[in-house]
């Protein structure tokens, strides 16, 4: 009955997703829990591995999404309730408020020159600052800004100097109703908090970093500039090492991700390049258990890292870390494949390739629309072999890193994202014909 | 609080001293330690290498001694408490296993029942006598007095036995910080002392004491605060053969947590527990007095 | 392996992946090079037994379980140092160190007794004398145990 399908969650998956949908003639609503779609692959500097920019290849998509006649953008909003079933959904979504009115702002930036209060950046991954009230990154979609009431001083500022009256601090959350015949989820996923092994000292040594914050670090539009420098003391590492496997492949009981996330060898040895391609002189290494770059495409892309760019792999798994107090440095110990003994030697900069787990709040949205999810938090498939797509409640399909990981990279991801628009489209092309 | 009291074989043959403290801190605590006649040696870890029946079944014993008396079990060393802990954890979810060792108690009028707990002093302290009460027995306390607390590994490792997140180290270190001393920061604090190769393979065991006390005095350590009695040999008696070997001085004195906290209830230690500490511990007991 | 992996302590000896985290967290690694709880691991999957009974590598172990809290894989090295052991004991092999305690332990039923000298101060100082043990229940275990005859002590 009803021709229109919700996407939840704005990342590569679900704008794909909406995009195929909307192509096909539905009303597609995308509704993103952030204050713009994006999600991960909107972080990142370069994908792997044709090292193509991210941003260059996501924008064009998120801007078709944003002008498509057939696509309703919900962000900053979030999915309250659930009632009906297939062809017959009735959803609820919160809009939360951003004190900004979406019709009226311009994305100037204006009021953020402004703005006298700051606080940690989300999207930098909380290396850099941004202003109370703010953009969430120069290419956010849509251009609209927003404020954090809990780091906002009521200054009034904002308001003030805003040429389009767009600030509106007495908003308040909006419920709206949304009748869809089929719903798709696309909630991506979070980088795991590496500080639960530590032995790595994440959250301890400064210089233990993310992947993820990695990128931030190294993409242009990120906190530096794109210059790569350590978070201690702002210099340029002169020698970086990489850690495989922090929380992937992890059998302990206050771990529990038994499983390989896929994309963290992929992604490790297209960071080490890119720091590489930075700072030619540096010293990269990649401790690793296994290297596993399966595809078209991924063992070429190894072994140009050892031929062409000198980036070191070494089978070993480090066991021990020592900051020096005076440099900040890191000392790692590891078993020596070579001497087999144990050798230490000293990194200024240490990026940990952590696991990648289901996002913040799936448990809570898998409640609301009543699918289940497996032992890790991922999306349960209906039936994990013939239909991989599907999950547990008729007329709800996953793409993406919400199900774990499969190939796991961006374009496993859109090939995701097209299947479920093509699952959705059957359901609304029964509806339509009954 | 009444517990079976485990006192191991090294503290009653080589530590009195700490025997004495702690019996005579306890009262003050409210409590009680009743004697466990006849226990005997736990089987630690140079017992399980020989033979892991022996072990279960030795250590199954003093289990089941205490659970005829209806109290749980208080022990001082970490490796008593690991020994008798593992196994109480092994029979208590193993019925096969229990049924073997079961057969062998037999021979001396013993049954597995499961139906007691271990506990180590400090973990005992902290969970069931309480912070406060602790507190509030500290009548001298020391002023800042920065020492390095050496937990040992058994306190919390295999941290599956020792149910992860239970007090261990951090309850020490707030057990220390009760006395009026400070637990310092420093690198590899849960790190071995080297104990357990002592009489083994020394050489190897004063190596790994060097690294820890190496670690402890880079992090501004003014003494060393023990728990098990293994620990508090090898940091104590460990610097003495240090010095011997290669002049290196250390000069931290090392006290184990009984005798911090019965310095820092008032009361003084008799000349043959201060001859005890090969470390000479007499400027840490200055500290103590002054105030 | 198998033979390794079938006793109550060599379990994880199937789940390792030779990373070698545990060789690199170990306290004694750092100091003697032969010491090598990877190492250990690569014998006993090999199939190496003479060389896995043989060697000092399993004696050199502090059991402080640092190798066992930080192994990925449930590989419990520390576990499989004492699987080692127990079957390098069935072989004739105890340290000098480790028969000591032993033949006390039987002896005694403790593996260490007050010397001379702390029995004397146990006495002058109130301790009284040191907690009794009852030798005759440690001696009837161990025999059925066959604990004496491995160190060379039974019928």
């Amino acid at each position: 009955m009803q021709k229109a399908v919700m996407v939840i969650g704005g990342g590569v998956a679900g704008i794909q997703s909406s995009l195929d949908l909307a192509n096909r003639g539905f009303r597609v609503y995308l509704v993103e829990r952030n204050p713009s779609i994006g999600g991960r692959m909107a972080q990142l500097d370069k994908t792997f591995p044709t090292m193509d920019c991210s941003m260059c290849i996501l924008a064009p998509k998120m801007i078709e999404c944003a002008h498509h006649s057939n696509v309703t953008l919900l962000t900053y909003s979030e999915v309250k309730k659930l009632e009906g079933s297939v062809g017959n959904f009735k959803v609820t979504v919160t809009r939360k408020p951003r004190y900004v009115d979406e019709k009226k702002c311009t994305g100037c930036g204006i009021c953020s020159e402004n703005c006298p209060q700051e606080a940690p950046n989300e999207f930098d991954e909380n290396i850099g600052m941004r202003k109370a009230i703010y953009m969430p990154f120069p290419q956010a979609v849509p251009r609209v800004a927003l404020i954090d009431k809990e780091s906002c001083v009521e200054c009034g500022l904002c308001e003030k100097v805003c040429p389009a009256g767009a600030v509106n601090r007495e908003q308040k959350p909006e419920e709206t109703e949304l009748d869809v015949g089929a719903i798709v989820v696309a909630t991506g996923f979070d980088m795991f908090d590496p500080s639960a092994i530590a032995h790595f000292g994440y959250g301890r040594h400064k210089n233990v970093i993310t992947a993820m914050e990695l990128e931030r670090l190294l993409c242009a539009s990120g906190p530096t500039g794109g210059h790569l420098i350590r978070p201690s003391d702002g210099r340029i590492p002169r020698s970086v090492a990489f850690i495989q496997c922090v929380g992937s492949r992890d059998r302990r009981g206050w771990i529990e991700h038994s499983y390989c996330s896929s994309i963290c060898c992929k992604y490790a040895v297209k960071d080490a390049v890119l720091i590489k391609e930075h700072e030619p002189d540096s010293l990269v290494t990649i401790f690793y258990i296994d290297m596993r770059a399966f595809g078209k495409g991924f063992q070429e892309f190894v072994n140009r890292a050892k031929s062409e760019f000198g980036i070191e792999f070494i089978r070993s798994n480090p066991g021990e870390f020592s900051e020096d107090p005076a440099t900040s440095n890191l000392m790692i110990s590891f078993e020596s494949p070579i001497t087999r003994t144990v050798q230490s030697i000293p990194f200024d900069m240490v990026v940990l390739s952590s696991a990648l787990v289901p996002s913040k709040g799936v448990r809570e949205l898998a409640k609301t629309l009543g699918i289940g999810l497996d032992g890790y938090g991922f999306l349960k498939p209906e039936d994990a072999v013939r239909r991989p797509l599907d999950t547990t409640v008729p007329g709800i399909f996953a793409c993406g890193y919400c199900l774990g990981p499969k190939t796991g990279d961006i374009p496993d991801s859109i090939t995701q994202g097209s299947a479920t628009a093509a699952r959705a489209a059957e359901v609304l092309a029964k509806t339509e014909a009954s | 609080m009444k517990y079976a009291f485990f006192l191991g074989c090294l503290i009653p043959a080589r530590e009195p001293q700490y025997e004495n403290s702690v019996r005579k801190i306890a009262p003050e605590l409210g409590i009680e330690l009743v004697e466990m006649e006849g226990a005997n040696c736990c089987a630690p870890f140079s017992i399980q290498s020989v033979d892991y029946t022996s072990w279960l079944a030795l250590a199954a014993r003093n289990l089941c001694m205490a659970e005829q008396m209806g109290l749980n079990i208080l022990t001082l060393c970490n490796d008593c408490y690991e020994s008798l802990l593992a196994t109480n954890t092994l029979l208590k979810g193993n019925q096969e296993l229990r049924d073997g060792v079961n057969a062998i108690l037999a021979d001396v009028g013993m049954e597995f029942k499961g139906k007691t707990d271990v506990k180590i002093f400090s973990d005992a302290l902290y969970e069931d006598v309480g912070l406060k009460r602790v507190k509030d027995a500290v009548k001298r306390p020391f002023n800042g007095l920065r020492v390095a607390v050496q937990p040992g590994c058994h306190l919390t490792k295999p941290k599956r036995i020792h149910f992860g997140e239970r007090t261990g180290v951090s309850a020490l270190d707030e057990l220390v910080q009760a006395t009026g001393a400070v637990s310092i920061p420093y690198e590899r604090k849960e790190a071995c002392c080297g104990g357990p190769l002592r009489g083994i393979k020394d050489d190897v065991a004063l190596s790994v004491a060097k690294q820890k006390l190496d670690s402890m005095k880079n992090a501004g350590a003014k003494g060393i605060v023990t728990v098990c009695p293994f620990c508090f040999i090898e940091m104590d008696m460990g610097q003495i053969e240090i010095k011997r070997h290669s002049n290196e001085e250390y000069s931290l004195p090392v006290l184990s947590y009984a005798e911090l906290l019965r310095l820092a209830m008032g009361m003084k230690l008799e000349d043959w527990e201060i001859r005890a500490h090969r470390v000479p511990i007499t400027g840490l007991l200055d500290m103590a007095e002054a105030k | 392996m198998h033979e390794v992996a079938n006793t109550p302590r060599g379990r994880g000896v199937l789940a390792c992946i030779q990373c070698g985290r545990c060789t690199s967290s170990c306290p004694v690694s750092r100091v003697v090079p032969e010491h090598n709880p990877r190492k250990l691991m690569e014998m006993i999957i090999l199939g190496l037994r003479s060389d896995v009974l043989g060697t000092e590598l399993p004696w050199y172990c502090l059991s402080c379980f640092t190798c066992l809290d930080r192994c990925p894989q449930l590989g419990d090295v520390g576990e499989a140092t004492f699987a080692i052991r127990n079957l390098a004991v069935r072989q004739g092999r105890i340290p000098e160190g480790i028969l000591v305690q032993a033949r006390s332990l039987l002896e005694n039923g403790r593996v260490v007794i007050p010397s001379r000298m702390h029995s004397i101060q146990r006495e002058e100082h109130g301790l009284g004398k040191a907690p009794t043990v009852d030798v005759e229940a440690v001696k009837k275990i161990l025999k059925r145990t066959s604990f004496d005859r491995l160190v060379g002590k039974g019928s």
